[in-house]
């Protein structure tokens, strides 16, 4: 019996011993994975987002000057085909909206809405310059993605190529490339000088001029995540839902509404799991799986959940605040249930688990 | 039985007395320092610090702050326009949020789609009201920004000279100094023509300010420094269009509006040019650039109240580091310095039965909203109402260390020429004087302190 009772105690020792080491393990694991999901939500998502954004600016430019050269219905479809990529690499970037792109003015130079047709008409019927330094001192809602929107989709993609003026061409170059300078310095305030916000984010805790601690750059990814489904779900989805007012929808001339809400919810999800296309990094979801898997499961099944429901809305946005009333509301639904999860649980968790 | 009777009495009556003796108010070890807000404060500190609502609004209440919200951020154009109609024809910028960046602080250049500077005129002496006397053909305030086709009233163009300052123990910072020169205007300006810089302040906090008892303001009031201290403080009475009375100021930056509905329709009308039930007829009547549009009001009454629900109820972040050893050596520094004559770092709120989160809080605002002499340097030599060109209204402290995230750089003062808080103090002087020589003669150490105690509000 005193020899069945020692075997338990060794037996008993053994297994604290192994806990014990397997707990190391697991600490060491989670205190190198805290610096990768920086580093990898730096490079992986938001600057290789940033350097598709520059990219596809680049791509639409073109596009805009050979439809400019030569105004067929091909090279018209060519850019519409350009601006709808442009604006879905963008909206995806707003699931990280801090930073350069809010601090220095990126988001209103590029994306106000919504577009002013009384001035645009003025200054189109005018013999105003509209070089791209013009475009860069005109009001907000003249630049930017909505006025060439505008131009090359018209009312609800009714534009002809043959239909465009000399005056509405010249202005849609400088705009594009306008756009494409915007584009351009937004990817420079991430990877070079005197920003280089890429390496504030990365050096969290370790000499970032911005984040003194880790907890605090992600906390800012955190609040950026819970801020974009917020301006999708309570704002850019409910203002014209609650008005049964069509005129309040965005994006309304390539009717792109559904899928730029879609686009910024894959942006979040982007984020959370630290992935970018194919390119696959240690995301947020690896540090709360780590510690709470049925929190990780919770979150990338909410999101999900979130952005499968916009298929249900099967029309344009604007039809279907009308006539899909129950689906747009599905979606809301959804999106507020992942809100209050990363406000109520993944912001606790990481107040809790990273505190350097 | 007589002797029974006695003994229950006192022990009621004791009893009664340690009960209201309980409800008193607590020492100050009884309350969590970080709540700047009291109950309406909120635990965040990325850049979207100043922009949520305060805790435990119910349903209805929070769907009203959403649209304000949303109405917040949203851009104007010109008329007629489907959405969003009435854009100048002469503004300041183009929504709320422009100015206010972040529900924050803006950058300190004007005419510029991010500029958050504007500029008040006046020519000498006092309208009716005894208010600012508006220069004809300019008003009150200068619209440096036009629609398509319409000039702006004019352009101002902003330079910085450096200053050198020296602390006694050898270390030097550099000030700038702002000279602000008017050009293009529209039409000739007359020679005497008084010109004041506003930067945008941040806008989170203002329903508890707005709930501070008059009283309670007027009792921080020492016009005449009968105390001796250096310090005066005088309150503001200002004169509301809307209900036609003469008001305590409590909003501006020099204290020169009474209340959130005046100070958001005046920013609406002024900023904007959107004309709304407070202030219904445009900004440039009577002048060249008027519209002859017959839209007026163009923002809907709901809309301007929902906004005006909205800037009420936006919590205040809360404090960080407090237990840190350094922010509370800095926290007595602070004291010591009599900083807190007007900064006042503790007041409690009155009753709003309607949104518990402001009702009777004891909040760490840091500010008694009254006038103070500021010195020739900060002055702008632009009476508004009582306060004269050199008083302004102190600044609350509260998010003050959150600028730098929600503004990316940020700036102080109320034309924002201070890029630090250092700066900030530096340029204290007149009633501020003596706290700020005794800053200046402290050791760089305990310099270094008082910042980070600033900095943790």
């Amino acid at each position: 019996m005193k020899k069945i009772t020692l075997l338990a105690i060794t037996i008993a020792s053994i297994s604290l011993g192994a806990c014990n080491k397997n707990d190391d393990t697991v600490t060491d694991n989670f205190e190198t994975l805290k610096t990768e999901v920086l580093a990898d939500f730096t490079n992986v998502v938001a600057v290789k987002g940033y350097a598709d954004l520059d990219n596809a600016a680049s791509a639409l430019n073109t596009a805009i000057q050979n439809l400019n050269t030569n105004a067929t219905e091909a090279n018209l479809t060519e850019a519409k085909n350009a601006w709808k990529n442009m604006r879905s690499i963008w909206e995806k970037c707003e699931g990280y909206l801090f930073g350069p792109v809010e601090d220095n003015d990126f988001d209103p130079n590029m994306d106000t809405w919504p577009t002013d047709y009384v001035q645009m008409d003025s200054l189109l019927a005018s013999s105003n310059p509209l070089t791209v330094a013009d475009i860069q001192n005109i009001t907000l809602s003249l630049r930017g993605y909505h006025p060439i929107e505008y131009i090359i989709f018209g009312d609800h993609g009714s534009r002809t190529a043959a239909s465009i003026t000399a005056r509405q061409k010249a202005y849609m170059v400088s705009l594009s490339t306008d756009l494409k300078n915007t584009c351009h310095e937004l990817y420079l305030s991430w990877t070079a000088a005197p920003t280089n916000f890429a390496q504030q984010v990365i050096n969290a805790g370790n000499g970032s001029a911005v984040y003194a601690k880790k907890q605090e750059a992600y906390l800012a990814i955190v609040e950026a995540m819970i801020g974009i489904c917020d301006e999708v779900g309570e704002g850019k989805m409910k203002e014209p839902y609650v008005a049964m007012d069509p005129a309040i929808v965005e994006s309304p001339y390539s009717g792109n509404s559904v899928s730029d809400f879609r686009d910024n919810i894959i942006g979040l999800q982007n984020v959370y799991l630290g992935n970018l296309g194919t390119a696959n990094g240690k995301g947020i979801n690896d540090l709360v799986a780590a510690k709470n898997i049925s929190l990780d499961n919770k979150i990338q099944n909410q999101i999900s959940a979130a952005i499968n429901s916009f298929n249900n809305i099967t029309v344009f946005y604007e039809e279907a605040i009308i006539s899909q009333r129950i689906q747009c509301q599905q979606t809301m639904a959804a999106l507020a249930t992942l809100k209050t999860t990363l406000e109520d649980e993944l912001k606790p968790f990481i107040i809790q688990n990273i505190q350097d | 039985m007589k002797k029974l009777y006695v003994i229950s009495l006192i022990v009621s009556v004791v009893l009664l007395f340690t009960m209201c003796n309980k409800a008193g108010i607590f020492n100050e070890s009884g309350y969590d320092e970080r709540l700047s807000g009291g109950m309406a404060t909120v635990f965040d500190e990325t850049s979207k610090s100043f922009g949520h609502e305060i805790p435990f609004l119910n349903e209805r209440d929070l769907a009203v702050h959403e649209i304000g919200d949303a109405a917040f951020e949203q851009t104007f154009v010109s008329a007629p326009a489907p959405v969003n109609s009435g854009l100048g024809p002469i503004f300041n910028n183009v929504s709320c949020i422009s100015c206010h960046h972040n529900d924050g602080k803006g950058t300190p250049t004007a005419g510029f789609v991010n500029s958050s500077l504007l500029f008040r005129l006046s020519i000498p002496g006092t309208d009716a009201n005894g208010g600012p006397l508006p220069i004809p053909g300019f008003g009150g305030q200068l619209q440096d920004v036009a629609i398509f086709g319409k000039q702006p009233e004019a352009n101002v163009n902003i330079s910085y000279n450096n200053i050198n300052v020296t602390y006694p123990d050898g270390e030097i910072v550099t000030l700038r100094k702002p000279t602000y020169t008017v050009t293009n205007a529209y039409q000739s300006l007359p020679s005497n023509y008084l010109i004041s810089p506003r930067l945008a302040p941040p806008v989170f906090g203002l329903g508890l300010l707005q709930n501070i008892p008059e009283a309670t303001i007027l009792s921080f009031a020492d016009e005449f420094d009968t105390n001796g201290d250096g310090i005066s403080g005088k309150p503001n009475y200002v004169f509301n269009s809307y209900t036609h009375q003469m008001e305590l100021g409590r909003f501006g930056l020099k204290a020169n509006v009474p209340n959130l509905l005046m100070q958001v329709a005046g920013a609406y009308h002024q900023d904007m040019g959107i004309t709304n039930y407070v202030f219904p007829v445009e900004s440039s009547y009577g002048q060249s650039q008027s519209d002859a549009l017959n839209d007026d009001p163009e923002l809907a009454d709901s809309l301007l109240n929902h906004v005006v629900f909205y800037i009420k109820t936006l919590a205040v972040p809360a404090r960080r580091n407090t237990t840190d050893a350094d922010v509370q050596a800095g926290k007595q520094l602070f004291t010591q310095l009599n900083c807190s004559g007007c900064h006042k770092p503790v007041i409690q709120t009155g009753i709003d039965l309607n949104i518990s989160a402001i009702n009777n809080q004891r909040i760490q605002p840091f500010t008694d909203l009254l006038l103070h002499d500021m010195g020739d340097d900060l002055a702008d030599n632009r009476p508004d109402f009582l306060a004269t060109g050199k008083e302004w209204r102190t600044a609350p402290l509260w998010g003050i260390g959150l600028f730098a995230k929600t503004n990316g750089t940020p700036f102080y003062l109320h034309d924002g020429r201070a890029r630090t808080i250092e700066e900030a103090i530096l340029w204290h002087a007149g009633e501020a004087q003596q706290s700020k020589q005794k800053f200046m003669q402290l050791s760089k150490t305990n310099r270094l302190k008082l910042l980070k105690f600033i900095q943790s509000l």
